[in-house]
């Protein structure tokens, strides 16, 4: 892969979009605003609708524009999610540890990321709120397990600290990376980028410079 | 464009709740609750309470308008509150007309209570909200309420405080509904409704404002399935088509679907988007002629960003594009554009309506039936009021402050016939005037037998003889030259009276 200068003032190799999930209150929308902005709010306003952000990281030699999205963990927004998901390649399934309820719903989540996503996604369980250790409801051993055990990444953090953070996002786009490029890429527009290689996601403005073979 | 790299300040600048300060205890009930927070000085709060500039209040672009032509619209306003159901039957143009001029401050939150019909609601269901009120709630509402709280309007000086009355009426109000109606429970989206109304009034009726925007001019936007919404952003999509096609062309070839703009638009009815003199605006419209007018919102907003070539040049992509919708530039949101260009967009109710119903066929087809059918929406406070007509006495306001004033001479009869849907006060109090003027003579001592009330007049017949309610009305803080001396009624006080002081009570 050899870079090519895409968009107005940032040079990247690829755009990969990720989607943050999980239910109401666990932190989503600051593991966002902390990873692409740095910044933390006890008070975020609830998510209704779409937020997202994006950061360019380097991974080895290559540049990464991470577009992150966040939206509504709520119930009744998972009738809204099919557009949200599409052309997601990477997807954080984030839980309270202080509060066992979110961490049972995972299992919920995964199905519908399943149902909704491109098979390939690369999934990373992420435990948050390991600020408030004195309230842990939820054993690290135990997520741990059940995320070997379905084959998905596993990570806790802090959006509070900033612990974990990073780690959590970089390994996420690592791993989309390694995905990426051991298969054929066709890339359509100009956020698109596909695992299967299929031109579901490609769109009719697709250049042909753009094609990798 | 800023550069977001790798290497950056890690300095938590954007909020205004630093960590630590998150640690006050907020229930107690001395200094404001924003002081309590730790708020220095420095942090300004806006005329409408918002601090530190959230909300996008800018001195340069407010549409301040002049005080006696408040004081205008004031009196017109009482007028039609007085008079309610025959405006809104008969007049209902002018009711309009007055709403796309903005209401009054002082009489938004009774004219939002009118307007919406949750007034009627509020006097059909005496003590409803108080039984609603005691009961207890489903523990997995208010579980998720709960979180909600300190998460709508943060930096509202309402909301800013956790545990402060202003959180404890949101929890209230939206606990309430879950209880009202079980089978709906609690959509976030509703939190920012319910705080919005209780900006302007008391829990109880904000409740009843809350049902009338949830169940008529909005339903099922805030349902399980939340398929109102998605209709909804289908039928916004194919109008754009007609108000621009350039913007819908793009949108169409970027596959992106209006969900991905319009939820937050929408079920937020743009509380979270609009810089708030132009919320004000657009809500006072919007309880007015119903859902046509967030329609109009969207499509104004859309053809702003992205309906000339120029700007859609500059996105390329899907998530440029969303992007630049996340950032409507602020000239586009100013209070008097965007109600000029609202008022200007061609799409009417009847044009919804249409397009309701072809998209509702294209998703029988392409989804299958639809889940839940909510009721019909309501186009309006007149629609309301003709599917919901309310009793003479579910109008009348309930002044907790009654001032006897003498009727003018000569008017009297026939003032008297337009008067007899004025509600009697219960008791007149006689208040002594504790601000009199230094040329008033001294409040005689309160009589130990009281005079049968006379009828109590509303202001605007006072002082103005005339009839006719579009003249000029200026009350002054001293008592008008033209009103007789106070020897009718031995109680009667000359108390200084400005619009505020009348029977009628205003909340701010």
């Amino acid at each position: 892969m050899n870079g090519q200068i895409m968009g107005s003032d940032e040079a990247y190799n690829f755009v990969f979009k990720v989607v943050l999930i999980g239910e109401s209150g666990v932190g989503k929308s600051n593991l966002l605003s902390r990873f692409t902005k740095n910044e933390f709010n006890h008070d975020t306003r609830t998510t209704i609708g779409v937020e997202f952000s994006t950061r360019t990281v380097q991974l080895n030699t290559f540049t990464i524009k991470a577009q992150i999205w966040d939206t509504a963990g709520l119930e009744r927004y998972r009738a809204i999610t099919s557009a949200y998901y599409r052309g997601a390649v990477g997807a954080l399934l984030v839980y309270d540890i202080t509060k066992h309820l979110t961490y049972e719903s995972v299992e919920r989540w995964l199905k519908e990321l399943y149902e909704h996503a491109d098979p390939h996604i690369v999934v990373m369980l992420v435990g948050n709120k390991t600020d408030l250790e004195s309230e842990r409801s939820v054993p690290t051993e135990e997520a741990k397990d059940f995320a070997e055990k379905k084959g998905i990444l596993f990570l806790e953090t802090s959006a509070l600290n900033s612990s974990n953070v990073e780690e959590a996002f970089n390994s996420v786009l690592t791993e989309i990376h390694k995905k990426v490029s051991s298969k054929e890429v066709v890339r359509g527009s100009i956020n698109a980028v596909t695992l299967n290689g299929s031109k579901e996601e490609t769109t009719e403005e697709s250049k042909p410079c753009c094609r990798n073979i | 464009m800023a550069k977001i790299e790798n290497g950056r300040q890690s300095v938590d600048t954007r909020s205004i709740r630093t960590i630590s300060s998150s640690h006050i205890d907020d229930e107690s009930s001395l200094g404001s609750d924003s002081e309590i927070n730790g708020f220095t000085s420095d942090r300004q709060t806006d005329k409408y309470g918002f601090i530190g500039g959230a909300q996008q209040y800018s001195e340069t672009s407010a549409q301040d308008v002049p005080p006696a032509v408040l004081r205008q619209r004031e009196v017109k306003w009482l007028d039609m509150l007085n008079h309610w159901d025959k405006w809104i039957i008969k007049r209902f143009d002018k009711v309009r007309l007055r709403c796309q001029k903005g209401i009054p401050p002082a009489l938004r939150g009774r004219a939002w209570l009118y307007l919406s019909g949750g007034k009627v609601k509020k006097e059909q269901n005496q003590g409803k909200f108080q039984e609603l009120d005691n009961q207890a709630g489903e523990p997995k509402w208010i579980d998720v309420i709960e979180k909600d709280l300190h998460r709508q309007f943060p930096f509202h000086e309402m909301f800013v405080s956790r545990g402060g009355h202003g959180q404890r009426d949101l929890f209230r109000v939206l606990k309430a509904y879950t209880v009202y109606r079980p089978e709906e429970g609690y959509c976030q989206a509703q939190a920012p409704i319910a705080a919005v109304l209780l900006m302007h009034m008391p829990a109880e009726e904000a409740f009843w404002g809350l049902v009338q925007i949830c169940e008529r001019y909005l339903p099922g936007y805030y349902s399980p399935g939340l398929e109102a919404i998605q209709l909804d952003g289908e039928i916004l999509f194919a109008l754009l088509r007609r108000v621009s096609p350039l913007a819908f062309r793009h949108l169409e070839k970027h596959k992106i679907d209006p969900i991905l703009y319009m939820t937050e638009w929408f079920m937020c009815a743009f509380s979270r988007t609009l810089p708030w003199a132009s919320v004000l605006r657009v809500w006072d419209m919007f309880l007015c002629d119903g859902v046509k007018i967030i329609f109009r919102v969207g499509l104004v907003l859309l053809k702003c960003m992205l309906g000339t070539r120029e700007k859609l040049k500059a996105c390329q992509g899907q998530y440029e594009t969303m992007e630049l919708l996340r950032a409507i530039e602020p000239r586009y949101m100013q209070e008097g554009f965007l109600v000029r260009e609202i008022l200007e967009v061609p799409v009417t109710a009847r044009d919804v309506e249409r397009e309701h119903h072809a998209q509702l066929k294209r998703w029988r087809k392409t989804r299958g039936e639809l889940n839940s059918k909510p009721a019909p929406r309501m186009h309006g406070a007149r629609h309301v009021m003709m599917s919901e007509p309310p009793g003479r006495q579910d109008l009348q306001q309930n002044p907790t402050i009654v001032v006897e004033v003498p009727p003018p001479k000569g008017k009297e009869e026939k003032k008297s016939k337009k008067k007899r849907s004025m509600k009697k006060p219960q008791t007149i109090m006689e208040i002594p005037n504790p601000y009199p003027l230094p040329t008033d003579p001294p409040p005689p001592p309160p009589p130990t037998d009281p005079p049968a009330p006379p009828p109590v007049r509303d202001h605007t017949i006072e002082t103005a003889p005339q009839a006719d309610t579009d003249s000029l009305q200026q009350p002054q803080q001293a008592p008008p030259t033209d009103r007789p001396p106070a020897e009718e009624s031995p109680a009667l006080q000359q108390s200084t009276q400005s619009l505020s002081s009348t029977e009628l009570d205003t909340y701010l």
